[in-house]
């Protein structure tokens, strides 16, 4: 599920899940599940904030056509 | 007729052009104003055009150098002050305007025309903040379109390394002024979206005069941000006036710090916001098994409690059940009626004796004594033969006499329990079979439903 999805995206996924589960109207097995997954988005932020790649890379203008 | 103080030697062609160039060699630094017409790109990259004022006419050139810096290209139709110098060309025989720098001839012409694109671009909604794309709110890398050189990259890339350092960068190196730069920036505008390294653009340049920004009021810059699937943020300085691309950018910032932080966010910050989502998320999910747990033990407790209970209601239904049991066994049946009997019995013996004993009574008092006898007698018999009769249906009734009928008792020798089907027992098991008289030991060799 983690392909496609930006960091907003899964913020926003996380934040939903946390909701739930601070709204403690969950059962225990839906509450479980709610917090395997919260944590997967948790896991997909923290992998999109390393995932940028540290360089600078000039393109030099091509010729005029 | 040549005359004779005239019978020198004459120029070569050549000669004579050379000498036209040294004569023209003054006229440098000339300022001439003039509308452009037929303005036609060589192939070296410079322009020829004509310079006309109505009466006269001057071919002119742009070499490619000065093309690229200066402030504007000449249009068409459109009036220029040029400088330059004049020069001869020999090989074509031509006299030219070498251009060094065009100017508009009217600054406030120029104004007019751009006050005439902004307004038809609003017509077209190119301003409405509707149109305008979203930031990413984390790109994978930002594209800068500047100049490869200066202050303005350079303080691009601090500001956005100093608040994201892992965040990639990509320059389009661009020329910021001149009039090459619309190009210059539309063509780098469309190779990013092409080749879409960046998700988001930085457009920047540092300030400059009316003219010095002159590209970015320009309808082809305007058209290629418009045109542009990425956003487009720009930083062109503190300018005394908004350009066309800032109105039609997505975002619009003053110097490259200021674009650096809108397009990056500040990655520590991040760090700590996630950190506190863990943390809320590891409190939540130890919360809700705590609480299972607490749930699970106070229904434990309520069991501990109710066990007791339950089991003393169980055994009280089952000993009543056993009472039951006993008090419609058959057994215990025939022994009530026996005793009924019995009772019955002994209470006509007792009322018949006393009967009798006030008959002797009456009859010793009347002295009829034998009469009496007989008739005592005879009733007596009577009643002693109705009471051997119910002693022997009695009799009939009892265990010992349905066995002296040929019946028998199936009891299982282990158990001690009445077979009264052969869905009771087994194959091998012993059993006990009671006779009128007798016992028998057995085992079962088949059972059959």
């Amino acid at each position: 599920m983690s392909e496609e999805l930006t960091y907003e995206k899964a913020l926003e996924k996380l934040d939903e899940k946390l909701k739930l589960l601070e709204d403690g109207d969950l059962s225990l097995e839906d509450a479980l599940k709610a917090v395997d997954e919260a944590r997967i988005y948790l896991k997909v932020c923290t992998e999109r904030l390393e995932a940028a790649r540290h360089k600078i890379e000039i393109r030099p203008e091509t010729a005029e056509e | 007729m040549l005359r004779p103080e005239e019978a020198q030697r004459p120029f070569t062609v050549t000669e004579l052009a050379n000498e036209i160039r040294r004569e023209l060699r003054p006229l440098t630094a000339l300022l001439v104003k003039g509308e452009v017409s037929g303005m036609k790109r060589g192939a070296a990259g410079h322009f020829n055009f004509s310079i006309q004022d109505g009466v006269s006419r001057l071919d002119a050139v742009l070499f490619a150098d000065e093309a690229r810096r200066v402030t504007t290209l000449p249009e068409d139709g459109q009036v220029f002050i040029f400088r330059g110098r004049i020069d001869f060309f020999g090989k074509t025989g031509r006299l030219s305007f070498i251009v060094d720098q065009v100017e508009f001839d009217d600054v406030g012409k120029l104004r007019a025309r751009l006050e005439e694109l902004k307004r038809r671009l609003e017509a077209e909604g190119a301003f409405a903040p509707g149109r305008k794309r979203k930031l990413p709110f984390l790109p994978r890398a930002v594209a800068l379109l500047t100049s490869p050189t200066g202050a303005v990259i350079h303080d691009l890339q601090e500001t956005i390394w100093e608040r994201y350092p892992n965040m990639g960068i990509v320059v389009y190196p661009v020329q910021v002024q001149g009039a090459a730069a619309p190009t210059s920036i539309a063509r780098a505008l469309r190779r990013c979206n092409e080749e879409a390294l960046a998700d988001v653009i930085v457009i920047a340049r540092g300030g400059g005069s009316f003219e010095e920004m002159y590209g970015f009021n320009s309808e082809v810059v305007a058209r290629a941000i418009l045109g542009s699937r990425l956003p487009v943020v720009t930083a062109l300085g503190h300018t005394s006036d908004r350009t066309i691309a800032d109105l039609v950018g997505d975002a619009e910032c003053r110097t490259p710090t200021e674009a650096g932080a809108r397009v990056v966010p500040k990655k520590s910050d991040l760090v700590a916001l996630l950190r506190e989502r863990g943390r809320r998320l590891d409190r939540e999910a130890g919360q809700r098994i705590a609480r299972e747990v607490e749930r699970l033990t106070l229904k434990r407790q309520r069991i501990v409690q109710l066990l007791p209970a339950l089991v003393r209601l169980r055994s009280d239904r089952l000993a009543r059940a056993a009472a039951d049991l006993a008090r419609l066994s058959p057994v215990q049946q025939v022994a009530r009626r026996e005793e009924a009997l019995r009772e019955r019995s002994r209470r006509l013996t007792a009322a018949a004796m006393a009967r009798l004993a006030r008959g002797r009574t009456t009859l010793a008092g009347r002295r009829a004594a034998e009469r009496l006898e007989r008739a005592l007698a005879k009733r007596f018999d009577i009643a002693t033969s109705t009471l051997n009769h119910r002693r022997q249906q009695l009799i009939a009734f009892s265990p010992e006499s349905v066995l002296a009928r040929g019946y028998s008792i199936t009891q299982d020798a282990e158990t001690g329990a009445v077979l009264r089907s052969s869905t009771d027992t087994a194959v091998k098991r012993t059993l006990r079979i009671r006779l009128a008289t007798g016992h028998l030991g057995a085992r079962v060799e088949e059972v059959e439903r």
